[in-house]
């Protein structure tokens, strides 16, 4: 069975999920710092700030949102939304923020030891 | 860690709520991002394509987000369970065998393990630090021989009480059958018969009441105080609590109920359950009121406590010095008793297991062995469900190859498989559990008194060998097509398509089929071996009949008699019993074969010592109708006449182990002896009977000596209350007619018991009984699984080479030829097992041989029963496929291609 067009173009669009490990999850502490977000909200905030450099599915943003709830970093509850319809809010947890900080120290400390590496070569 | 397990328990239980909250949450979003395209100008159909097109597949979302929760592989194994179901379903002759089979073995192995748990590795129920607790085991030089001994003197016990250091409790406890109860209720019923320091050895409250108190079990006579067993409690005072208090008649005495021992609480007995428990100071007095001033009446088992801070190495060393302390006591300086160091004394704090100890019976070898048994039976069923699922991968190969290639990984492959397997086998455990329970029954009738004692279903340790087991043939039987899978060509399985890619003889298939043939051959040389053991213990000419014999036994209880009323009441009653419709013969006896003996030490012979070292005398005694009533032969000279009276010269007839004993190579008849010390006459032997045995069946020198009950009574004085009576007919017929009949000569509340001789030679054939039932079961259990194994990869083989035998018969092969050549491969693997098995067979034969009867292990007769047997199994497990392979079309085997 020869692959399809679509098979391919399936395949490119998995290709773009490969953000680094964990890097996803940082990007939705990161959002959820400033307060409470749904998820459409928090792929919004995402896409904003990080404009087209970093495209994120948005599809695969609530499997990485229930597996941080499970880990008990985030907290889900339903709320109402600015318009006036139920919609799922998160928050960060007092382990979360704690795993936010120590996340975003050890992703700084990365990126300047892989510059520091690419400087030199 | 807690938060995430109740996160995950949420997606597992609430998964509908779960999955209904993601969709919502999910719409959510694309709603709210189409509004977004909306407000930039896109019509609200542009804006949906777009907002799911960037949003991704709805369904992997769902099942990404499913495995983030925790609970994927949850799903991936329901659905491996209904998938292997499923494929089980399309082939329910294959499901069907492959379950039965497993069943087989596993309920084989659950059935015994029960038994084999019971007597050799669960401590009785409720011991309270099992580890620390023994029984005592004493050895001792008498007359040259090594005995080991475990009943013994309350005096003893006492002594070890005393000396011994090493342990914090000491309890003696021994079961006896007892009349319980008065009048037309009176049942014989097991008592335990212990000291009140037996129960602070056991974790156990009483349900009601109390159990008995030191003070209670105190010198020289305890209260009559009883404690009830659970049972018995239900089944007289049904569970009412004003049974306490209330009085019931034991053996000789009136006791006052104080408490009812919790349900399964036995004490220390392993096989028989006691109705009731009484104080051993209270019972014994009424035996024998002088029982704790002397060492003359063995019966009581001795159990101990070690301390915790001693090893049992210590704890023998203790026992054995406190054991020779008490034998110095008992010797007293008497001369003509050897001291501790001569008599080489020496105590052991055994094991509190029968079986473990160094006393165990030929039982726990033979269960033992039938336990190893079931082991091989439930290998043979794992070697034939091992090769029908590896005839049954060939055949999937296709299928295998075909999801290889969709992109299934090879390891979610094996993990279905896996699943397929583990199904198989957990039905199989169910099956297996209910076999056990069903035909368990019948296994533990052979050695358990009481069948609760054994059930399987509700016993956890049961239940959870089970489970192991079921757990180990899933992934011993999984192991191989998982294997086979793993190694899957691909691409050619696929190129082949729908053909079969030719037959090719599996070396596994082959090997395991051969193994199924040996152990087969094994079982059944053993199944053979025993079942010779049974028919020899069975014809085994005792020196009497069994078949037409009852015993009566007359307990006395609320009477007073002298010896003269005794011996007046006994004649009564032979009388009585002499005139009941079908006796033939009846006599009052002393000693009752495998039940009570009379021992008076060795004779005194002229001429000759240390005649104790050659074994056992016991003493018998009878009227002239004795020799005839058991059907015991006069060999030579005559048996008693009823000229022997008290006041005639005294006449004893020997059995002929004893004349040949005591006077090799010479007539014993007109010989002279002498019983006791040398106040007492000589005896004249007047005749030799035919052997005798009445201890055990097994080898051991037994001498018999008979003397005229006349002149017994005037020699010894003894009372005594057993009569032998011969019927015509079955004994069991008689039992009630005699009882009713002889109960009315019985004054007071004296009682009589009958049952048939039979009922006491029975237990003694119990381990060769055992031995035959369980090892012919197994094994034609194995050879059946072999059978259909053998049959299953010829009949494989056959329909595999449908196209080849078609060529062949084309090419004018004759059809005997064809079924020449199936059949011959059924006999080739027989006669492979056959040798392999028999010199198996014949390797093992020296550890066989110390259980069989008189059978040698190597028997010639067995194994060429066993050699014709395998022949014709084969031949059957291939006659089928053998006439199908002849009924191969060429032309239609031809077109196929």
């Amino acid at each position: 069975m020869p692959a399809t067009h679509e098979q391919r173009a399936a395949d490119a669009m998995t290709d773009r999920i490969d953000l680094p490990q964990g890097t996803l999850d940082l990007l939705i502490l990161k959002s959820l710092s400033l307060g409470a977000q749904h998820g459409w909200a928090i792929s919004e905030r995402i896409r904003q700030v990080t404009g087209a450099a970093l495209e994120v599915p948005q599809g695969s943003l609530y499997p990485a949102l229930h597996r941080l709830e499970r880990r008990g970093w985030i907290r889900a509850s339903w709320g109402t939304s600015d318009n006036n319809r139920k919609a799922k809010y998160y928050q960060l947890t007092r382990v979360g923020t704690k795993q936010f900080a120590a996340g975003t120290a050890a992703w700084a400390k990365l990126t300047e030891a892989v510059q520091h590496v690419l400087r030199m070569a | 860690m807690l938060a995430d397990l109740r996160y995950r328990l949420r997606a597992l239980f609430r998964r509908a709520a779960v999955e209904r909250e993601l969709d919502a949450e999910l719409r959510f979003h694309i709603e709210r991002e189409m509004e977004k395209h909306v407000r930039s100008g896109l019509t609200w159909a542009e804006a949906e394509v777009r907002a799911r097109r960037e949003f991704g597949g709805h369904d992997v979302i769902r099942e990404q987000a499913r495995d983030a929760r925790g609970v994927g592989w949850v799903d991936s194994v329901v659905s491996d369970v209904r998938y292997a179901w499923r494929s089980l379903r399309t082939r329910p002759a294959f499901a069907v065998g492959v379950v039965l089979t497993l069943g087989l073995g596993t309920g084989a192995n659950a059935a015994m393990f029960g038994i084999v748990d019971r007597l050799l590795f669960r401590a009785p129920a409720y011991l309270w630090d099992a580890e620390r607790v023994h029984r005592f085991y004493g050895t001792y030089l008498w007359n040259g021989a090594l005995l080991t001994e475990r009943s013994y003197e309350y005096r003893r016990y006492q002594d070890l009480q005393r000396s011994a250091t090493a342990f914090d409790a000491l309890a003696v406890a021994e079961t006896r059958q007892v009349a319980v109860g008065s009048g037309e209720a009176m049942r014989e019923m097991t008592v335990m018969i212990a000291s009140a320091s037996m129960f602070g050895m056991f974790d156990v409250r009483p349900v009601l009441g109390r159990f008995f108190t030191e003070a209670e079990d105190g010198l020289p006579v305890g209260e009559s105080v009883v404690v009830l067993s659970h049972a018995y409690w239900q089944s007289t005072f049904g569970g009412r609590a004003d049974a306490l208090g209330q009085s019931i008649s034991v053996g000789d005495g009136v006791y006052t109920v104080v408490g009812v021992a919790p349900a399964g609480f036995i004490g220390f007995s392993e096989t028989e359950v006691p109705a009731l428990f009484v104080p051993v100071t209270t019972f014994a007095w009424h035996t024998a009121p002088d029982f704790a001033d002397h060492y003359g009446w063995s019966w009581l088992e001795i159990f101990m406590r070690r301390r915790p801070d001693v090893s049992v190495a210590a704890a023998n060393a203790d026992i054995t010095r406190a054991y020779a302390q008490s034998w110095e006591r008992q010797r007293d300086g008497a001369t003509n008793f050897p001291t501790a160091a001569d008599a080489a004394v020496r105590a052991e704090a055994g094991p509190v297991l029968l079986g473990r100890g160094p006393m165990a019976g030929p039982e726990a070898k033979v269960i033992a062995w039938v336990m190893g048994v079931a082991v091989i039976v439930l290998l043979v069923a794992c070697a034939n469900v091992v090769n029908l699922l590896l005839a049954r991968s060939v055949t999937r190969r296709r299928e295998v190859a075909l999801r290889l290639a969709l992109g299934v990984s090879r390891y979610r492959l094996v993990q279905q498989l896996m699943t397929e397997t583990m199904l198989l086998a957990v039905l199989g455990g169910m099956v297996g559990l209910a076999a056990a329970q069903w035909g368990g029954r019948t296994v533990r009738s052979l050695f358990l008194q009481d069948d609760s004692l054994g059930a399987v279903a509700g016993d956890m340790r049961t239940l959870l060998f089970t489970a192991a087991i079921t757990l180990l043939l899933a992934l011993m039987t999984g192991l191989a097509p998982a294997l086979q899978a793993l190694r899957a060509d691909v691409a050619g399985t696929l190129k082949a398509g729908g053909r079969d890619t030719g037959y090719r003889a599996s070396a596994l298939r082959s090997g395991l089929l051969l193994l199924q043939g040996v152990l087969s051959v094994v079982l059944l040389v053993g199944a053979g071996l025993f079942v010779r053991s049974l028919h020899n213990v069975r014809s085994l000419r005792l020196g009497y009949d069994i078949d037409p014999v009852v015993l009566v036994n007359a307990t006395l209880r609320g009477v007073e008699l002298d010896r003269a009323g005794a011996f007046a009441l006994m004649d009564r009653v032979l009388e009585a019993a002499q005139a009941v419709p079908g006796v033939r013969l009846a006599t009052p006896v002393v000693s009752v074969p495998f039940w009570s003996n009379e021992g008076r030490g060795p004779p005194h012979v002229p001429g000759r010592d240390s005649l104790a070292r050659l074994g056992r005398f016991i003493l018998q005694a009878g009227t002239p109708d004795y020799f005839d009533a058991l059907g015991t032969r006069i060999l030579q000279g005559r048996g008693f006449t009823s000229a022997d009276r008290a006041d005639a010269p005294p006449v004893t007839v020997v059995s002929q182990a004893m004349a040949d004993a005591l006077w090799p190579g010479m007539n014993a008849v007109g010989r002279q002896m002498r019983i006791g010390n040398d106040t007492m006459p000589f005896l004249t032997v007047v005749g030799v009977a035919e052997p005798m045995r009445g201890l055990r069946l097994e080898n051991e020198a037994e001498y018999w000596y008979f003397l005229p009950l006349e002149q017994y009574r005037k020699l010894f004085r003894a009372p005594h209350g057993r009569l032998l009576v011969r019927v015509n007919g079955r004994a069991q017929d008689f039992v009630e007619a005699l009882r009713a009949r002889l109960q009315q000569e019985m004054p007071g509340s004296s009682y009589v018991t009958v049952m048939p001789l039979r009922t006491l030679v029975v237990p003694e054939q119990r381990a060769w009984q055992f031995g035959a039932t369980m090892f012919l079961a197994f094994a034609v259990l194995a050879l059946v699984l072999a059978a259909i194994g053998l049959y299953s990869v010829v009949a494989y083989a056959v329909a595999a080479r449908t196209r080849e035998l078609g060529v062949r018969i084309a090419l004018g092969a004759s059809l005997v030829a064809v079924a020449r050549q199936v059949i011959g491969q059924g006999v080739y693997f027989a006669v492979a097992g056959i040798v392999l098995g028999g010199a198996i067979a014949l390797a093992a034969a020296r550890w066989v041989e110390p259980l069989l009867f008189d059978t040698p292990a190597r028997d010639p007769l067995v194994f060429a029963v066993v050699t014709g047997i395998l022949l014709v199994v084969a031949l059957l497990a291939t006659v089928r496929p053998a006439l199908r392979a002849t009924r191969v079309d060429p032309t239609v085997a031809l077109r196929t291609e």
